[in-house]
């Protein structure tokens, strides 16, 4: 009996000393293309042996459970695919491993991805050639639009008439105003419809991160180009305030009742019963929501639009190790299999974003679908939220009082925006900046 | 060895502490030692996202910094008012529900069961389910209002005006029942010779109600508005669930505001002092409720 016992624990152990030194978990967010990545790394798995768990986080707790994890030095996850935001706390910190020398020894180039992804996923400081990612999925803020419902005779000349200009993609976002009011309770097969679900959430990012569309079309620059960290006259320019007046005006003239705490999931909600004209989304859906068009839903796909200047919100993720894992050379070995074109091409194929310009730069690719043009139009444009270290602390404040005066309508943007600037220089002085 | 034997020898307050060893441990290292290292905390810059930052002394800084921030305050006034209407509305109709179900009738069993099930949900549960009961277009309660009288198109959640409300709205429906139980047990304890003597001295209902009724119960319904009022200060869950503690900042309560700065932002230090600020509040009032109760108690 006592040696039944003895090689049954020796063999239980000996399988997870096996189990565990082939096998990785790999951290994201609990979304679409997080489905797409866990088919794809079947090939993976095929390839090398090395099984890859998966621990997908639902959005609204994705920084603070990821953050959570890398400030307690958690060897749960061996690679993270992290905010844009996070480079820089992931860098300072020490969470995630530098990965130039591996770059180099595995002649994996940062200049076969797109320059944007490049510089907002994987740099740090910004621009510099310090990599803590690769490039993993490219996103930004963009709009879906009901195509069927713009291509109805009777609405087009209506809509003429009453404009002066067709009903179609908005140039602008004035344009996009115009649109999204006059579908705002308007009666559409016995329904009725309201303009746009736009990103309206108080809890995490989502307000800011849509009212930054607006502001960045505007021309809003965070700081003095000049004089980093000297916001005064730029974050809070008359361009910028008057971007912010004209969220609220979208969001008061143009959402439907109720959409006063709205982020991603319940924007596609919103376009998907059938209650908007217009969403404002980040480009990872749009393979879910062009694949689900029925009931003579036909969707269109555009980039954000221009005011001032073109501009869109930067979404999207890098791939890390994390520091903190034991199994760093096998988190490599999938970031080096990852990195190959042909499994790029295959990433973009199931409903990932591709930042590889192999991809990219494919004559078929802007044709592939319908949003991909929009993509690569949007990459071209993007602007970042700040990426300090401390962007957890500079996103709070600005969620607080951009939803104050967008939703709550109180006070005046210019207020807004000043209550802003004030905490930011506070962060930035007990950070050692200013 | 039997258990009696291998005591055999301790003395009575021995195995007093044996018994209660453990607990005073656990308390130890769960409450006390946190409070100690977060006093401690308090008076540093201490930031616990920033390795390798040693975290330096700063005397009373944090505190200073607290107290002198008018954002606190606007949180203790919406942690103060939510806890306002919720402790009142929950003591009013939670006495009445008891008042009523201290009756005999039939299907009184089955009422009961079916007034407590609000507080056996999680909060988190309960947050969730309510912003579809407020949704403008689809809620529930929207909908009731408007067949009483109409409205039009609210939305509960998205007023600074309204969402107050709507969440001492949800609270109350979820907590009553507990005030409910707790002055069922005063009513029940309430002997029927009293009653009868009164109505040998033809005491009217409203004089029993206020002379016998109200000062048995009375003890009773403080106790369940101490656990609640101690409860709905730490609130956090069901309300960021709600509302996350919108528009703006109008039901970003004192707890809400304290996780984020200690848990997104990571002041660490600066959150230990408003953490402890919370503490000496709530123990003072504590304290001083106590003291009224068990006055009333005496008399």
């Amino acid at each position: 009996m006592k040696k039944i016992m003895i090689l049954l624990f020796v063999s239980l152990f000996s399988f997870s000393v096996n189990s565990n030194a082939k096998s990785i978990t790999l951290g994201w967010a609990a979304w679409d293309p997080a489905n797409a990545l866990q088919e794809l790394t079947k090939e993976f798995t095929a390839e090398t042996g090395i099984e890859v768990n998966f621990e997908f986080v639902p959005w609204p707790n994705f920084a603070d459970r990821m953050l959570n994890e890398l400030n307690n030095k958690g060897k749960t996850f061996d690679l993270l695919i992290g905010d844009s935001q996070w480079i820089g706390a992931g860098a300072v910190y020490g969470h995630y491993v530098k990965l130039n020398d591996f770059f180099d020894k595995e002649g994996i180039s940062m200049s076969d991805f797109s320059p944007a992804t490049v510089y907002a996923y994987s740099t740090w400081p910004k621009g510099s050639k310090n990599y803590y990612a690769l490039p993993a999925m490219g996103d930004a803020l963009a709009w879906a639009y009901r195509k069927d419902w713009f291509d109805r005779p009777e609405l087009k000349s209506e809509f003429k008439k009453k404009h002066g200009y067709d009903l179609g993609v908005p140039a602008n976002w004035n344009q996009l105003h115009d649109m999204c009011k006059f579908f705002q309770g308007r009666e559409i097969d016995g329904q009725k419809r309201y303009g746009a679900a736009i990103n309206t959430e108080r809890g995490s990012e989502g307000i800011t991160m849509g009212v930054t569309a607006a502001m960045y079309a505007w021309g809003m620059e965070y700081e003095n180009p000049n004089k980093p960290y000297d916001m005064e006259g730029y974050f809070n320019s008359p361009q910028a305030v008057e971007a912010v007046e004209f969220y609220r005006k979208l969001y008061e003239d143009c959402a439907p009742p109720g959409h006063s705490d709205a982020y991603m999931v319940a924007n596609l909600d919103a376009y998907k019963s059938g209650q908007v004209a217009f969403q404002m989304n980040w480009y990872a859906f749009w393979p879910g929501v062009s694949k689900e068009d029925s009931d003579g839903r036909v969707s269109g796909f555009f980039a954000n639009p221009k005011q001032n200047v073109a501009a869109a919100t930067l979404g999207g993720q890098g791939i890390s190790v994390v520091k903190y894992s034991d199994k760093q050379d096998l988190a490599l070995e999938y970031i080096k299999w990852f990195a190959r074109p042909d499994v790029q091409q295959k990433w973009w194929d199931l409903g990932g974003y591709s930042c590889h310009n192999d991809v990219l730069n494919s004559p078929s690719f802007p044709t592939s679908t319908v949003y991909a043009q929009g993509f690569l139009d949007s990459m071209g444009i993007v602007k970042d939220f700040w990426q300090e270290p401390t962007f957890v602390e500079l996103m709070l404040p600005m969620q607080e009082a951009i939803h104050d005066y967008v939703v709550n309508g109180k006070g005046t943007a210019k207020g807004a925006l000043d209550k802003i600037i004030a905490e930011w220089v506070e962060v930035f002085e007990a950070d050692g900046k200013l | 060895m039997s258990v009696k034997k291998k005591f055999k020898g301790l003395s009575d307050k021995a195995v007093g502490w044996l018994f209660i060893g453990p607990t005073v441990l656990l308390l130890l290292a769960i409450n006390i030692y946190p409070l100690v290292y977060a006093i401690k905390m308090s008076f540093t810059n201490f930031y616990a996202n920033k390795i390798g930052r040693e975290p330096q002394f700063v005397g009373l800084k944090n505190y200073i910094k607290v107290l002198n921030k008018e954002a606190i305050w606007e949180k203790m006034q919406v942690t103060a008012s939510f806890m306002f209407w919720t402790l009142l509305l929950q003591a009013i109709i939670g006495l009445g529900l008891a008042l009523l179900l201290n009756r005999k009738f039939k299907g009184n069993e089955l009422l009961t069961t079916l007034i407590v099930l609000p507080m056996m949900l999680s909060p988190a549960v309960v947050g969730v389910f309510w912003t579809y009961l407020y949704n403008p277009q689809v809620g529930l309660f929207n909908y009731v209002v408007n067949f009483f009288y109409d409205l039009g198109s609210f939305d509960m959640i998205g007023s600074s005006i309204l969402a107050p409300w709507a969440i001492v709205i949800v609270d109350t429906w979820m907590w009553t029942p507990f005030t409910m139980l707790i002055c069922l047990a005063g009513l029940r304890s309430v002997p029927n010779y009293l009653y009868e003597a009164a109505e040998v001295d033809r005491a009217s209902k409203w004089q029993q109600f206020i002379y016998i009724t109200l000062p048995s119960v009375l003890p009773f319904l403080l106790l369940a508005l101490l656990f609640r009022g101690i409860e709905n200060f730490k609130m956090f869950d069901m309300v960021v669930e709600l509302t996350s503690g919108g528009p703006g900042s109008a039901t970003e309560l004192a707890s809400i505001n304290l996780k984020r700065e200690a848990f997104e932002k990571w002041k660490t230090g600066y959150s230990s002092a408003f953490a402890v600020i919370l503490f000496v509040t709530i123990f003072g009032f504590g304290n001083v409720y106590v003291k009224v109760m068990n006055k009333i108690k005496e008399r």
